[in-house]
């Protein structure tokens, strides 16, 4: 391996290659266009009486796009004005330039949004034919977030949301920090409506003779006593949220994202419908942090089976596992809420098409109806021991793979689903795929799995991106997953006379003493828990 | 492998030919799997893939030298890949068994 061998160079392909191409079915199935769509209708000039049309020394036909009583012409010949057509009127167009791009943002007049047109519908376009519909990927508009909902001209919201915007108005122009959305019945938020809650910034005290003083925003959010089933993402963005308050609704999930709000002090999550935290809260609960009021009970936690096996080892676990930086020094106290580890399950390992390969399974998560059934207990393993299971090793050993390997290049499965979910047209692309599955002669699903996974992709973008536990690698494909069960405490740290900590952890009393379950979750098959020292763990080096 | 020849040719559907190192398509275990037996892929060095057009199969091509380059690195960037190949991708991934999925079968 001294040498690199060269790489060649490919042919570069002609540009003019066209986008209906790239979508060779591998399947020769070719879909109708759909029917729903809201692109205008296209018809050719035959329709047209104005027959002085047709004279033309082999001039093509014209082609209209639209309604018949709002006709433009739509072929090249007549918007560049090199005719007088006949009684049509003058086309339609933004600029005055003579040689506009093929495909360009478009104002449809009419509807007041900028909509991207196909090449083949805009007034200036020289070509007649018209490209098929596997086209339209390209030519969507990009997907943009929400338009902002704020806007009273379009009251499509249903009271209950309505009127949550209203408080988050007043509380935006009043500059208050307090935003009490309890109790208003909500179901969903949709995505926008707290979006402006980033932008609350409190009224300056400002008295004579004291220097102003910018102060971050401590921006407070009740959202208790209400429906909602699943967390209101636009919170991952409040930088400055100090307070917030889900208690009583019927969250089934808290996303990964949560981690990132490190300026949260008190977090209340009691009386969902919950089944584990996300290992991502676990940067809330450390020594340093901020978080000094955390309520979690009641929620059907998945629990543990009843006796815990042998579980010494728990630190040397953590420390091989996920090899944490030394934790922050402490100037003379510190006290705050941390977790102490109890137990784990064993790794369920998984491939890309989400097919697991281990005896242990963990329960759904993802699908609502089997996620609704109560889990029973869950199975642990001992800190001292790991079961890979026999059979894997050697798909451990094989350097290509990307099961084994998280160094290097992400897959390209990966890299296209990224794209896919970036794209913001995950949904329509997952529903191609299924359609591919359903026309494919025989194999029945052939694509199913292909839909799913970009499903899960844009579930997990959805939730705020995903970080393998141990390797800290971004992810849209965990491929191993367990879980670990820690009881939440307070930690009382005191720093001696000579420098040297002194420190006490008290579990929580009452209702939040037993432990509570976190997801881990693994980029590949060597990004999994590593045995304590004692035992063999049966892991291959 | 009895050829020690470094290359191979893809082929695809529209007459696109595009010549990459082998060592980097090997990491396609469908590649693999036409060159190792005694199909003619084998001695001629040349794949066909009629399923793919050139648009496509020049990506397919890409990754493998993007793979083969950063192999062993850390923190690689997302290799780009336009909006519009990014569903044929996903099925063209999973024909070339460029996804993360172990292959139970013994290892030859
Ligand atoms: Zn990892």
């Amino acid at each position: 391996m001294a040498e690199e061998p060269e790489e060649p160079t490919l042919p570069r392909l002609p540009l003019s290659v066209p986008f209906s191409d790239t979508r060779k079915r591998l399947r020769s199935m070719e879909a109708p266009p759909p029917s729903t769509s809201s692109d205008p209708a296209v018809f050719s000039s035959d329709d047209d009486p104005a027959l002085d049309n047709y004279q033309a020394h082999g001039r093509r036909k014209r082609r209209y796009v639209g309604t018949w009583f709002d006709q433009q012409p739509a072929s090249s010949d007549s918007a560049l004005g090199d005719e007088t057509g006949p009684n049509y009127p003058p086309p339609r167009r933004n600029r005055a330039t003579p040689k506009p791009k093929k495909r360009e943002f478009r104002r449809q007049l009419d509807s007041g949004v900028w909509m991207g047109t196909d090449g083949a519908m805009t007034d200036t376009d020289d070509s007649v034919d018209l490209e098929p519909p596997t086209a339209r990927l390209s030519l969507l508009p990009p997907h943009d977030p929400a338009p902002l909902p704020l806007s009273p001209a379009r009251p499509r919201f249903p009271d209950e949301e309505q009127a949550a915007i209203n408080m988050i108005r007043r509380c935006v122009d009043n500059g208050i920090e307090d935003v009490d959305l309890s109790g208003l019945r909500l179901h969903c938020l949709s995505r926008g409506i707290l979006e402006p809650l980033s932008h609350i910034a409190p009224i300056p005290n400002v008295t004579k003779d004291v220097a102003f003083e910018q102060k971050d925003a401590e921006i407070k959010v009740f959202l208790s006593t209400n429906l909602l089933r699943t967390f209101p993402l636009d919170l991952l963005n409040v930088e400055h949220l100090t307070v917030l308050s889900l208690r009583h609704n019927r969250l089934t999930r808290i996303p990964p994202g949560i981690g990132k709000l490190k300026n949260l002090q008190t977090l209340n999550v009691a009386q969902n419908s919950l089944r584990f935290f996300p290992s991502e809260l676990l940067a809330l609960l450390r020594k340093g942090g901020k978080l000094s009021s955390f309520q979690f009970q009641p929620n059907p936690f998945w629990t543990p089976v009843a006796v815990p096996p042998d579980n010494r080892g728990a630190e040397d676990y953590e420390t091989r596992t996920f090899n944490p930086g030394p934790t922050p020094a402490v100037a003379s106290r510190w006290i705050g809420l941390t977790t102490r580890l109890q137990a784990r399950t064993p790794v369920e390992l998984t491939d890309s098409a989400h097919t697991s390969y281990t005896r242990f399974v963990l329960p759904q998560t993802t699908n609502p109806a089997f996620a609704a059934r109560r889990a029973p207990p869950l199975e642990l393993e001992p800190f001292r021991q790991l079961a890979t299971p026999r059979g894997l090793h050697h798909v451990l050993a094989d350097a290509a793979s990307k099961v084994a390997q998280p160094r290097g290049a992400k897959s390209l499965f990966e890299l296209a689903v990224r794209a896919c979910v970036r794209s913001g047209q995950a949904d329509w692309i997952a529903a191609e795929l299924r359609r591919d599955g359903e026309v494919g002669e025989g194999e029945g699903c052939w694509s199913a799995h292909l839909a799913e996974a970009v499903d899960r992709a844009a579930d997990i973008q959805r939730q705020g991106g995903l970080e393998c536990a141990v390797c800290g690698r971004e992810t849209s494909m965990p491929l191993a997953r367990w879980v670990e069960f820690r009881q939440v405490g307070q930690l009382d740290v005191l720093v001696g006379p000579e420098g040297v900590e002194d420190s006490r952890f008290m579990g929580l009393g009452g209702v939040s003493e037993g432990a509570v379950p976190f997801m881990m979750v693994g980029c590949s098959w060597r990004c999994v828990p590593v045995a304590a020292d004692g035992v063999d763990g049966g892991g291959s080096g | 492998m009895a050829d020690a020849c470094k290359y191979i040719t893809l082929v695809s559907s529209d007459g696109y030919e595009f010549v990459v190192l082998r060592d980097a398509a090997l990491v396609s275990p469908t590649i693999k799997g036409m060159l190792r037996s005694q199909f003619t892929e084998a001695q001629t060095g040349r794949c066909t893939f009629p399923e793919f057009s050139g648009v496509v199969l020049e990506k397919v091509a890409e990754y493998f030298h993007y793979w083969h380059r950063n192999r062993d690195r850390e923190d690689v960037p997302d290799m780009e890949i336009p909006v519009e190949l990014c569903l044929v991708l996903v099925q063209a991934a999973d024909y070339f068994n460029l996804d993360a999925r172990p292959s139970l079968r013994d290892p030859a």
